[in-house]
C-alpha cells in the first residue's frame, strides 16, 4: 500500500541557513506519526513543504500518492491542516468560520457535526475570543477536519495548554485517528509523543536522528534507569566517575549550567540496575560521601533525546 | 467566492466600532464644511463695460465704485466673453453701459431709452437682489434728472439660469472621494496586515481556495461597503446640509466603485510592506493625506504652486474627483468622462499588477 506521506531526501535552505537537511521518511496510512524535536529543529518547515506552503530546495514529497509540487490543489483538497498558532476570524462565530472554510472544499462536513465531534456544540455561536486555550485548540482540530480529510497535519497542537487540556486533546486526536484518519503531528513534549504516536522521528538541526516506535527508541538505549543523587557534600568528577559499575554521569550539579538543580545533586544513568545500584551505594558508603536523597526512574524518551542530541529539549 | 464576500460583509458589519470611525472622519468634514456659509461672505465681483464714455457714464462708474459690496473691474473683454464668464460662474456680475447712455436726445429720437444691462446668474439669489436693486437705483438717479423716465426701462436684467451649484457641492464630492480613498486604503491595509500577523492568510493558503478568489472576495465586499459609505456621505450632505447632486446618481456610484478598486489595490500593496496593523494604518494615512490636498478635494489644484498642478494630474484621486464632479455637478453623461474613466482603469491595472507582484501571505 502506498504511503500517506513519502518524503525523500528533502532539503530546504533559506539563504545560507539549512532548515531541513536531507530528510527521508514515510508515513503509513492510518498511523499517528510524530516528529519530535526542539524549536528550530526543522519540524514546521518539513510540515509546510508537505502542505505545499513552501517549495523544497531539493528532494521530493508525495502525499496520498500525489506529488505536492505538481498537484498542490488536489493535495490541499484531501488533507486537513492545523497550523502552529494560527488564529481565526474575530468577527465570525465558530459555526460560521467552519461553514466558510468548508465552502473552499469540494467535499465538506457540516459545522454541527464537526463541533459535536470536538465537544464544542454549545459554543457554536461563540467567537474565538470567548474560548479557553484548550477549546481554541480543539476548534483548530475541528477546522482541520472540515473537508473529511484522509490525512491531518497538526503542528504542535498542545503547545501552551495546561496538562488537563493537553490530555483532553490527546483523546480527541486518538478519536480522529480511530476513524481512519492518518495523523502527522509535531511536538516538543516527550510524554505526548510517547502517548500518541505509533512511530516517531526525532529531529534536530534539520536532520532525523532516529525513527521508530517510542518503545523501540527507548529500548535502543543501554541504560534502563536514571538515578538522581543528592549528597550532603559536593562531589568531584573523579569521585563521580569512581562510582563505577555501568554508571554514566550525565549531569552534575556544577555542570547543569542552565537550570541548576538543588545543591550537590547529580544525575546518573544505570545500564544494569540491580548490581550497578548495589555497587554505586557501596562506593558512596565507602567514600563517606553522605547520601541525602536517591531517586530511581525508568528511562524515558527524554533520555533517548538526550542521548541522541547531547542536549535537553530546547524550549 | 460569494461565501467569502458574504462572510467579509458579515465581519465588517459586526466590527461596528471600525465602521463608525471609518465614516466619522469624512462625515465630520461634511458637517464642518456644511456649517460654513461660503456664499454669504465676500464682495460681488463686477465687470463694467462702458460703451458710452461720456460724463454720465463716468458718474455712474464712480457711484458704482462707491458701493462697498461691489468690486468693480474694467478689463478688456468683449460683452460675449464676459457673458460666458458669468454663465460659467467665473464672474459674478456684468454691467454694460450702452453707447447712447450719455445721449438723451438721441434716445428721444429713437423713441426708446438705452437701458444699462446687468447680467448675472441664478447662483446666488440673495446677492442678486441686492446688486440689482443698488444698480437700478443708481441708474435711475443719474438718468431721471434728464426728465421723467420710468425707472424700469433704465435697466435690463439679463438673468442666466444655471443649476443651483455652490462650493459645498464641489466639496461634498471631494469629501466623497476622500472618504472612499482613506477607508479603502487603510481598511484593507490594516485588515490584511492583521490577518497576516495572526496567520489567518496562511490558514487560507492551506485550503484549495484559489488566490484570485480570495482577492475578489475581499474587493467585492469592500466595494459594497464603499457604496454604503458613499450613500451615507451623500445623504448627510444633501439632506443635512442642502448639497446637490444634479447628474445621474448611479453614475456617481459607478465612478465611486472604480475609484474604490484603485485604492483597495493600493491598500494591498501597502499591506505587503507593513509589518504590523499600526504601521499599515500609518502608511495608509501617509499616502492618503497628501493625495487629499494635491488632488483638489477642497480647493482647485490650479492655485497650487510649482509643479504640483501637474503632479496632481498624475494621482488616481484626481480623475476620480473630476469625473464625479462632471457627472454630479455638470450633469455630464458618464461616457463623456471617458478620459478620466480610462485613467482610473489604467490605475486599476497598474496597481492590481503591482499588488499581485508584491503581495505576501506569510
Amino acid at each position: 500500500m502506498e504511503h500517506a506521506v513519502q518524503v525523500e531526501h528533502l532539503v530546504k535552505r533559506f539563504g545560507t541557513f539549512t532548515a531541513v537537511d536531507g530528510v527521508t521518511f514515510g508515513v503509513d496510512r492510518g498511523e499517528v506519526f510524530g516528529i519530535l524535536g526542539p524549536n528550530g529543529a526543522g519540524k514546521t518547515t518539513t510540515l509546510e513543504i508537505i502542505e505545499s506552503l513552501q517549495k523544497p530546495t531539493e528532494g521530493r514529497v508525495s502525499v496520498l500518492g500525489l506529488d505536492v509540487q505538481t498537484n498542490a490543489a488536489e493535495v490541499k483538497a484531501r488533507i486537513g491542516v492545523q497550523l502552529q498558532a494560527s488564529a481565526y476570524y474575530d468577527y465570525l462565530n465558530l459555526k460560521e468560520i467552519l461553514a466558510l472554510l468548508g465552502s473552499f472544499y469540494p467535499k465538506r462536513v457540516s459545522s454541527e457535526t464537526l463541533l459535536e465531534q470536538v465537544g464544542l456544540s454549545d459554543k457554536a455561536s461563540s467567537r474565538m475570543g470567548e474560548l479557553s486555550g484548550g477549546q481554541q485548540q480543539r476548534f483548530a482540530v475541528a477546522a482541520s477536519l472540515v473537508n473529511a480529510p484522509e490525512l491531518v497535519i497538526l503542528d504542535e497542537p498542545t503547545t501552551g495548554l495546561d496538562p488537563q487540556a493537553r490530555r483532553n486533546l490527546w483523546g480527541l486526536i486518538k478519536e480522529v485517528n480511530q476513524r481512519g484518519v492518518t495523523v502527522v503531528m509535531t511536538t516538543h513534549y516527550m510524554d505526548e509523543a510517547e502517548n500518541l504516536c505509533n512511530r516517531l522521528a526525532i529531529m534536530d538541526h534539520g536532520q532525523i536522528l532516529a525513527l521508530d516506535t517510542p518503545q523501540n527508541l527507548i529500548n535502543q538505549l543501554e541504560a534502563t534507569y536514571t538515578v538522581k543523587l543528592t549528597m550532603t557534600k559536593p562531589m568531584t568528577m573523579a569521585q563521580l566517575k569512581a562510582l563505577n559499575g555501568g554508571i554514566e554521569v550525565i549531569q552534575s550539579g556544577e555542570q547543569a549550567g542552565e537550570e541548576p538543580g538543588p545543591e550537590n545533586t547529580y544525575l546518573l544513568r544505570l545500564t544494569n540496575s540491580p548490581s550497578a545500584l548495589q555497587t554505586m551505594l557501596d562506593e558512596i558508603a565507602k567514600a563517606n560521601l553522605g547520601l541525602e536523597n536517591l531517586q530511581i526512574t525508568p528511562v524515558t524518551l527524554e533520555d533517548v533525546f538526550l542521548d541522541l542530541t547531547g542536549t535537553e529539549l530546547r524550549d | 467566492m460569494i461565501a467569502l464576500t458574504l462572510a467579509n460583509l458579515k465581519m465588517m458589519s459586526r466590527n461596528r466600532q471600525g465602521i463608525f470611525w471609518a465614516l466619522f472622519f469624512p462625515l465630520l468634514l461634511v458637517v464642518v464644511f456644511g456649517l460654513f456659509d461660503f456664499n454669504g461672505v465676500g464682495a460681488a465681483d463686477v465687470v463694467v463695460i462702458d460703451q458710452s464714455g461720456g460724463p454720465r457714464s463716468e458718474l455712474l462708474r464712480e457711484r458704482l465704485e462707491g458701493i462697498a459690496f461691489l468690486e468693480i473691474e474694467y478689463i478688456d473683454i468683449s460683452p460675449d466673453e464676459a457673458w460666458n464668464k458669468v454663465a460659467d460662474g467665473d464672474l459674478g456680475y456684468l454691467i454694460i453701459i450702452p453707447a447712447m447712455f450719455d445721449d438723451p436726445a438721441g434716445q428721444a429720437q429713437t423713441g426708446a431709452p438705452a437701458p444699462v444691462t446687468l447680467v448675472y446668474s441664478t447662483r446666488d439669489p440673495d446677492r442678486n437682489q441686492l446688486v440689482d436693486g443698488a444698480v437700478r437705483n443708481l441708474v435711475s438717479e443719474i438718468q431721471s434728472d434728464g426728465g421723467p423716465i420710468v425707472p424700469s426701462e433704465l435697466l435690463t436684467s439679463d438673468v442666466i439660469s444655471v443649476p443651483e451649484v455652490d462650493y459645498f457641492d464641489n466639496v461634498l464630492l471631494g469629501l466623497l472621494g476622500l472618504g472612499i480613498m482613506t477607508n479603502s486604503i487603510i481598511s484593507i491595509a490594516v485588515r490584511i496586515s492583521t490577518y497576516r500577523n495572526q496567520s489567518i492568510l496562511k490558514r487560507l493558503l492551506v485550503t484549495p481556495l484559489p488566490i484570485w478568489k480570495y482577492f475578489a472576495g475581499e474587493i467585492a465586499a469592500h466595494v459594497i461597503l464603499a457604496m454604503v459609505q458613499a450613500a451615507i456621505i451623500l445623504a448627510v450632505g444633501v439632506f443635512g446640509f442642502g448639497g446637490h447632486v444634479h447628474g445621474n446618481i448611479l453614475w456617481v456610484f459607478a465612478i465611486t466603485a472604480l475609484g474604490s478598486i484603485v485604492f483597495l489595490n493600493i491598500g494591498f500593496i501597502l499591506s505587503a510592506w507593513a509589518k504590523s496593523p499600526a504601521a499599515a494604518s500609518g502608511m495608509g494615512n501617509a499616502v492618503a493625506l497628501p493625495m487629499m490636498f494635491l488632488a483638489g478635494t477642497f480647493f482647485s489644484t490650479a492655485s497650487l504652486p510649482w509643479l504640483l498642478p501637474q503632479l496632481s494630474l498624475a494621482l488616481p484621486l484626481t480623475p476620480m474627483l473630476t469625473a464625479l464632479r462632471e457627472v454630479a455637478i455638470d450633469s455630464v453623461p458618464i461616457w463623456d468622462t471617458w478620459p478620466y474613466l480610462a485613467a482610473l482603469g489604467g490605475w486599476i491595472l497598474v496597481t492590481g499588477l503591482a499588488a499581485i507582484k508584491v503581495f505576501k501571505f506569510g
